[in-house]
C-alpha cells in the first residue's frame, strides 16, 4: 500500500516529516514574496528613467538624497535581518523539537553495505535477534530509533515521507528517529554517493498496525522451513554447493554468510536487489544469472546456471517466506 | 634616465614627447617575436588573456559534460551512459567547473584588469604569474588525458573518504584528482599573492584605499580568501588523501585511529570559501557595469567594501552546513545555521546598493545590464534556497538531493556566470578593440536566462520528491521522468545560447566594429588607455584624486613622469596613501616559469605512479630555480638604495 | 588622445629598498602566511585526531624521544644569530660582513637539515602504523620541505653574492632571506611542542 506521493516531502507520513514540511511551506511562502518584491524593485529601478544613448552627464547625489538612500539601505538591511532571525528561531524550534525523544522506542539497527541495507531487530533475548535486508517493517504510532552504521563507505538513509536523512559513516554510529502515523509502504534511497551502484540502493519502510507488525516480526524470527518440494530441495542443495551460502545466510540451514543480504525470508519481500527489481521468480532468475547487468559493479558474481538448475534454485528461494 | 628633462616637472606634456616615450616603452615592454616570445611572455595582459580563454574553454568542456549527463538523465533507465562512465563524467564536470573554470576565470580577469585599474604597468611578480598559468595548464592536461583514457576520477569533485581511499577506489583515478587539485591550488595561490601585492604596493599615486575601484576591492578580498582556503584543500588532497593512497598513511582509516569526518571538515573548510571566491569577483564586476550604464557612482561604496570583507570573514565560518546529515552535536549545527543566515546580509547590502544606484541613475539596458538584471533574478532565487538549506531540519530532507543541485546552479550560474558574461561583454572592447554584436548578445541573454531557469527550476521539485544526487539513472516508477526531461530541454537551450555567444566572439574578434579607448564612457583607469592596451599599459603613471578618475578629469589626465624607458620599471607606492615610494625593476620574458611548471608536472604526476618521481621533479626544479634566480640577479649596475635608517646611497 | 599633465617626477626614487617598501618582502610574507597556515591546519588535524583517540600515542606507537629533537631545536635557536647579523650587514650595505654571516648561516642551516634525519627517527614509529604516526610524520615532513627550500635559498644567495651577481640587490634579498629563516625556525616551535612534547602531556 503506497501513500499519495511516494518518497516525497510533500506527503509526510510521520510527525517529524510533517513538522519539516510545514517549515518548508512557510519558508517557501516567505521566499516567494521576497523574490517577487526584489524582482519588482529591480525592474522598476531599471526602467523608471531612461538615459539617452551616449548621454555624458554623470548623476551626482545631493546630500539630501544621500541621506535618504542611507536610510533606505538601513531599512533594507533591518528587514533582511528580521526575516533571517525569524527563520533561525523557527528552524531551531523545529530542530529542537525533533531532537526530543521518548525513552520508549523500538530500536532497529541498520548497517549500510555496498549496495544494500542490512537490518537487525534487537531484542534483550539474543535468540530473538532478527536479521533481514532492504525492507524495514515498523509499527505505526511507535517511535522508532534507527541506529545507523556502515560496513564500508559513507551511505545515507533517506525516506522522505518519514524524516530527513542521516549519513552512515564508518567509525561512527548515528541515529535517526521517526514515528510513522499512517500505515503504508515508503520508499527511500541511499543519498550519499557510494560508488558504481549508488543509484540502485533503495529500501522500503513498511509501516503496519501494531498487531500486524508483531505477527510479522514473530514470523521473521523463525528459521526457514525445510523445503517439501523435491525441486526446491534440489535448489537448496545447489544453493549450498554453488557458493551462495558463502555470502548469504538462511537461518536454520548451514548457510551463514555475512557478506550479503540475509535470505531467510526473502520471498516475503516486495523487491529484491535493494529495490532494483520487483520480487518475482523471473526477476530472481535474471538477478542470479548476471547481477551486474541490473546493478553495475554488484559484488555478487554471475551464476550462469542451466535452466533446470536455475528453476530449482528459484523454487527453493520462493519457499523462503 | 627620463627623456623629458626638467620641463616635465609641471605642465601639459608635449604630444610628440609622449609619442617618443610610448615608442621607447613599446620597445622595452613588448614580447620577443614568434613562438619563443609567446612561451616566455610575462606580460600580465598576454597571460590574463590566455587564462581567460583557457578558462572559458574549460567552461565549454564542463558544459559538454553536463550535456552528456542531462542526456543520460532525460529518460528513466536510459542506456546512453553506463554507471562507470557517468560517474567519471559527473566528477569531471564538478571538478572542471569548480577548479578549472570558475576560480581561474575570476583570477584571470583580476590578473588582466587589476594593474590597469590601479594604474600600474604590470603585476608585482610577472614570472610567478606565468608560472601559475602554465601550472594550471599542466593540470588541465592531466585531467583531460585521464578522461579520454578512462582514468578520470569518479568519486565526485569532493572525493569523500572512504570511497576515495585505495580500498574502494583502486587504480589511479583518484590520484589524478588529488594532483589536479595540487596544480590548480598552486596556480590560484600564485594569482592571489600577485593580486594582493599589486594592490597593496603598486597603485597609482593618489589612489588611497577609499579610491580603489570596487572590482579591485573584490579581487583583493578574494585573494586573501584564497590564501587561507586553498591550503586546506591542498593539505587534504595531497598531504592526507594522496599520502593515504600512495604511502599507506592512515589519516582516514577508522580502524587505525583515523577519522572519516576529518576529510569533510578539511575539504569544506576550503569548499565553502571556494564558492565565495567564485562569487565575490563576479559581484565586483557588477559595480563598474552598473555605474557605467546608470551614469552615476555606485550608492554605498563604503558599504560594499565592508560587505565584501564581512562576506569573506563569515565564509570561513559556515563549512559545517555541508555536514548537517552527519552525526555532529546539535548545538554546533545551530551555530553554523546562524552563521549561514548572517552571511546573507552583506550580500543583500550589495544588491540593495545596486538597485538604489539604478533607481537614482539613468539606466541604459545594454547587454551587460541585461545580464546584471538576469543575475539579480536568478541569484536571489539561489540565495533564498540557500537560506532554506541553512535550516538543519529542512537541510536533512534536502541535502544530497537535486534540490541542492538546483540551489548551487542558481547561485553559481546566476551569481557568477551571468555577471561574468556581463563583464565579458563590457570589457570585450578593451581586450580586443572591437565591439560585440548587440543583437546576438540579446539572443544570448534571453536564451541563457530561459534555459537556465528551465534547466534548474524543476530540480527543486525533483529533490523534494526524493531524487538524490549523483545517480546515473532512476526507475520509471519514481515518477521523476517528466521533470528530468524538462531540465534536459533547458540544458539544450542553455547550450544554444552559449553557441550564439561563441559565434559573436569569433566573428567580432578580428572583424567587428572598432572600439576606441572608452566606448562606454566608463570611469575606470583601464578605459584611459588604448583598446587593446599597449604592453606597458600607461605611458606615465596616472595620478588619481577620486574613485572615478575618468569622470573627474575632463581635460588633461594628471600623471607622474620619471620611470625609465630603457628598462622595465614600475612604480611602487605606499600601502595606504599610495604616495610614490620607489622604482622597481620588472623582469623581461623568461622561459623559467614554463620550465618550472613542467617540473611540477613531472613531480606531481610522476608521484601518482612511483614516489621516486618526487625526487626527480625536485632535482629538475632546482635547475629552474637557479635559472630564475640567475635571471633576477642582474650584472653590476648602478642602483639607488634606500637603507632602513633613511639614507639614500648610490652604489654599484 | 587625452592630453597628459605632469604633476611631478619619480625619477629620483630609490630602486632598491628594504622591508615592507620592497615587493620581495611582501612576496616572502605571502609565502610565509600560506605555509604557516598549512602547518596550522595540519596541527589542528593532529589535535582533532587526538580528541577522538583513547591512549595517545595509540599503540604500537610510543612517545617520541626528546633528545635529538631538543638538540636540533637548540641549534635552530642559535641559527637566528647569524641570520640576524646577516640581515643587519645587508641593511648596512656591508659586503664583507654579509659574506661572512651568510656562509655561517649556510653551514648552520645545512647542519640543521642533516639533523632533521634524527628528528624523524625520534618519532619511533613508522608513518603507516596509525593515524597518529601519519599526522606526526606529515607535519615533520612538510616542515622539512620548507627547511630544505630555505637552506637551498640561503646557499644560493651566498653563491650569487660570491659570484658578484648584483651585490646591491643582494643586500635587500639577504634581509628577506633572514626574515624567511626566522619563520622556518619559529614555526618549528609549535610543531616541536605539539608533536614531540605533546604526547607526554595531552
Amino acid at each position: 500500500m503506497a501513500v499519495g506521493r511516494m518518497h516525497s516531502i510533500f506527503d509526510p507520513a510521520s510527525a517529524e516529516a510533517a513538522a519539516v514540511t510545514r517549515l518548508w511551506w512557510w519558508m517557501f511562502g516567505a521566499g516567494l514574496i521576497i523574490w517577487l518584491g526584489v524582482a519588482a524593485l529591480a525592474i522598476r529601478a531599471a526602467t523608471r528613467t531612461r538615459s539617452a544613448e551616449g548621454s555624458p552627464d554623470i548623476v551626482r547625489d545631493t546630500p539630501a538624497l544621500g541621506r535618504r538612500l542611507e536610510r533606505v539601505l538601513i531599512a533594507g538591511v533591518l528587514a533582511t535581518a528580521i526575516v533571517l532571525a525569524a527563520v533561525l528561531v523557527y528552524s531551531f524550534a523545529v530542530g529542537h523539537a525533533l531532537a526530543q525523544h521518548d525513552a520508549q522506542r523500538l530500536v532497529i539497527e541498520v548497517t549500510g553495505h555496498r549496495w544494500w541495507w542490512e537490518v537487525r531487530y534487537t531484542s534483550p533475548d539474543p535468540t530473538k535477534l532478527v536479521t533481514t535486508a532492504n525492507e524495514i517493517h515498523v509499527p505505526v504510532g511507535v517511535p522508532i530509533q534507527l541506529r545507523l552504521q556502515s560496513d564500508d563507505v559513507i551511505h545515507s538513509f533517506w525516506a522522505p515521507n518519514l524524516n530527513g536523512k542521516s549519513d552512515l559513516i564508518p567509525g561512527y554510529t548515528s541515529a535517526l528517529w521517526f514515528r510513522a502515523d499512517t500505515p503504508g509502504t515508503y520508499r527511500g534511497q541511499c543519498a550519499e554517493y557510494c560508488g558504481l551502484a549508488h543509484a540502485k540502493m533503495a529500501f522500503f519502510v513498511v509501516a503496519q498496525p501494531r498487531a500486524a507488525f508483531d505477527a510479522w516480526l514473530a514470523d521473521i524470527a523463525n528459521p526457514a522451513a525445510p523445503p517439501t518440494d523435491s525441486v526446491a530441495a534440489q535448489g537448496q542443495t545447489l544453493f549450498m554447493q554453488r557458493g551462495c551460502a558463502l555470502c548469504h545466510a538462511v537461518a536454520g540451514t548451514p548457510a551463514g554468510g555475512q557478506a550479503a543480504p540475509d535470505l531467510t525470508h526473502v520471498a516475503a519481500r516486495g523487491t529484491i536487489a535493494a529495490g532494483a527489481l520487483v520480487n518475482t521468480p523471473e526477476n530472481i532468475a535474471r538477478w542470479i544469472f548476471d547481477p551486474s547487468v541490473i546493478k553495475p559493479g554488484a559484488r555478487m558474481p554471475a551464476f550462469h546456471l542451466s535452466n533446470g538448475d536455475m528453476h530449482a534454485v528459484v523454487s527453493y528461494l520462493e519457499t523462503l517466506k | 634616465m627620463s627623456s623629458l628633462g626638467d620641463e616635465a616637472a609641471a605642465g601639459t606634456l608635449d604630444a610628440r614627447d609622449v609619442t617618443r616615450e610610448a615608442d621607447a616603452l613599446e620597445h622595452t615592454w613588448r614580447d620577443r617575436p614568434g613562438l619563443w616570445g609567446w612561451l616566455c611572455t610575462v606580460d600580465h595582459k598576454s597571460i590574463g588573456r590566455r587564462y581567460v580563454i583557457t578558462a572559458f574553454a574549460m567552461f565549454l568542456a564542463g558544459g559538454i559534460e553536463a550535456a552528456l549527463m542531462r542526456t543520460q538523465l532525460a529518460r528513466p533507465e536510459n542506456a546512453f551512459l553506463g554507471a562507470d562512465r557517468y560517474n567519471q563524467i559527473f566528477t569531471t564536470h564538478g571538478t572542471t567547473m569548480m577548479f578549472l573554470f570558475a576560480v581561474p576565470m575570476m583570477t584571470a580577469m583580476g590578473l588582466y584588469f587589476v594593474p590597469l585599474m590601479v594604474g600600474a604597468r604590470s603585476v608585482a611578480f610577472p614570472r610567478l604569474n606565468a608560472f601559475g598559468y602554465w601550472t594550471y595548464l599542466v593540470g588541465i592536461g592531466l585531467l583531460y588525458v585521464a578522461l579520454l583514457t578512462n582514468h578520470a576520477p569518479d568519486t565526485g569533485w569532493f572525493a569523500y573518504v572512504p570511497l576515495s581511499e585505495s580500498l574502494y577506489a583502486p587504480g589511479h583515478r583518484v590520484d589524478v584528482w588529488a594532483q589536479l587539485v595540487t596544480f590548480t591550488e598552486i596556480a590560484a595561490l600564485c594569482a592571489a599573492v600577485n593580486i594582493i601585492v599589486t594592490v597593496f604596493k603598486m597603485r597609482a599615486p593618489g589612489m588611497s584605499v577609499h579610491r580603489i575601484p570596487l572590482f579591485v576591492w573584490s579581487q583583493l578580498v578574494v585573494a586573501c580568501m584564497i590564501v587561507f582556503a586553498m591550503p586546506a584543500v591542498a593539505a587534504g588532497s595531497t598531504l592526507m588523501l594522496a599520502a593515504d593512497r600512495a604511502i599507506h598513511m592512515q589519516w582516514f582509516i577508522p580502524a587505525r585511529g583515523g577519522d572519516v569526518l576529518l576529510w569533510q571538515h578539511i575539504f569544506w573548510f576550503f569548499g565553502h570559501p571556494e564558492v565565495y571566491i567564485i562569487f565575490l569577483p563576479a559581484l565586483g564586476m557588477v559595480t563598474p557595469i552598473v555605474e557605467t550604464f546608470c551614469r552615476r557612482p555606485v550608492v554605498g561604496y563604503g558599504a560594499i567594501v565592508m560587505a565584501n570583507i564581512a562576506t569573506a570573514f563569515f565564509a570561513f565560518g559556515l563549512w559545517v552546513h555541508h555536514m548537517f546529515a552527519t552525526p555532529l552535536p546539535e548545538l554546533g549545527d545551530s551555530l553554523f545555521t546562524a552563521a549561514s543566515l548572517v552571511i546573507a546580509i552583506p550580500t543583500a547590502v550589495q544588491i540593495f546598493c545596486w538597485i538604489a544606484t539604478m533607481w537614482t541613475g539613468r539606466p541604459r539596458l545594454t547587454v551587460p545590464m541585461l545580464f546584471v538584471l538576469g543575475f539579480l533574478f536568478t541569484f536571489i532565487n539561489g540565495g533564498i534556497t540557500g537560506v532554506m538549506l541553512a535550516s538543519v531540519p529542512f537541510d536533512r530532507q534536502a541535502h544530497d538531493t537535486f534540490f541542492v543541485v538546483a540551489h548551487l546552479h542558481y547561485v553559481l550560474v546566476g551569481g557568477a556566470v551571468m555577471p561574468l558574461f556581463a563583464g565579458l561583454y563590457f570589457w570585450f572592447p578593451k581586450f580586443t578593440g572591437r565591439m560585440l554584436h548587440n543583437g546576438l548578445g540579446k539572443w544570448h541573454f534571453w536564451l541563457f536566462l530561459i534555459g537556465a531557469n528551465v534547466a534548474f527550476f524543476p530540480m527543486h521539485i525533483l529533490g523534494l520528491d526524493g531524487m538524490p544526487r549523483r545517480v546515473y539513472t532512476y526507475q520509471a516508477s519514481t515518477g521523476w521522468g517528466p521533470l528530468n526531461f524538462l531540465a534536459s530541454v533547458g540544458a539544450v537551450t542553455l547550450a544554444v545560447s552559449v553557441v550564439i555567444f561563441l559565434v559573436n566572439v569569433l566573428r567580432t574578434w578580428r572583424n567587428g566594429p572598432i572600439a576606441g579607448p572608452n566606448p562606454w564612457g566608463a570611469p575606470g583607469l583601464e578605459w584611459a588607455v588604448a583598446s587593446p592596451p599597449p604592453p606597458y599599459n600607461f605611458v606615465h603613471s596616472p595620478v588619481v584624486s577620486s574613485a572615478h578618475p575618468l569622470w573627474e578629469t575632463s581635460n588633461a589626465l594628471p600623471v607622474m613622469t620619471g620611470l625609465r624607458t630603457d628598462r622595465r620599471e614600475v612604480l611602487i607606492t605606499t600601502t595606504f596613501d599610495a604616495r610614490p615610494d620607489a622604482r622597481h625593476s620588472s623582469p623581461r620574458g623568461s622561459i623559467w616559469p614554463l620550465y618550472l611548471a613542467l617540473c611540477m608536472g613531472v613531480l606531481f604526476i610522476g608521484s601518482i605512479f612511483r614516489p621516486y618521481w618526487v625526487l626527480v621533479g625536485i632535482g629538475l626544479s632546482l635547475i629552474g630555480l637557479f635559472g630564475w634566480g640567475w635571471q633576477s640577479s642582474r650584472p653590476i649596475e648602478r642602483e639607488r638604495i634606500a637603507t632602513p635608517n633613511g639614507a639614500i646611497v648610490e652604489r654599484a | 588622445m587625452t592630453s597628459l599633465r605632469a604633476e611631478d617626477t619619480v625619477q629620483d626614487l630609490p630602486t632598491v629598498t628594504f622591508g615592507q617598501r620592497s615587493l620581495m618582502w611582501w612576496g616572502t610574507l605571502g609565502f610565509m602566511v600560506i605555509e604557516g597556515w598549512t602547518i596550522a591546519l595540519l596541527l589542528v588535524s593532529y589535535l582533532y585526531l587526538r580528541q577522538s583517540a583513547g591512549a595517545w600515542p595509540p599503540a604500537p606507537a610510543q612517545s617520541p624521544s626528546l633528545s635529538m629533537p631538543s638538540i636540533n631545536l637548540g641549534l635552530m635557536a642559535i641559527s637566528v644569530i647569524p641570520a640576524m647579523f646577516a640581515a643587519r650587514a645587508g641593511q648596512r650595505l656591508d659586503e664583507p660582513a654579509l659574506k661572512r654571516w651568510l656562509v655561517v648561516l649556510s653551514v648552520v642551516a645545512t647542519a640543521i637539515l642533516v639533523l632533521r634525519w634524527w628528528d624523524f627517527e625520534a618519532l619511533r614509529v613508522r608513518w603507516d602504523a596509525n593515524a597518529y604516526s601519519s599526522a606526526a610524520w606529515m607535519i615533520v615532513g612538510f616542515h622539512s620541505s620548507l627547511l630544505l627550500l630555505d637552506v637551498l635559498d640561503t646557499i644560493g644567495l651566498t653563491l650569487f653574492l660570491f659570484l658578484r651577481r648584483q651585490p646591491v640587490k643582494t643586500f635587500s634579498d639577504a634581509a628577506d632571506n633572514s626574515f624567511y629563516w626566522y619563520f622556518t625556525v619559529g614555526i618549528w616551535l609549535p610543531i616541536y611542542l605539539i608533536t614531540y612534547v605533546g604526547p607526554r602531556v595531552i
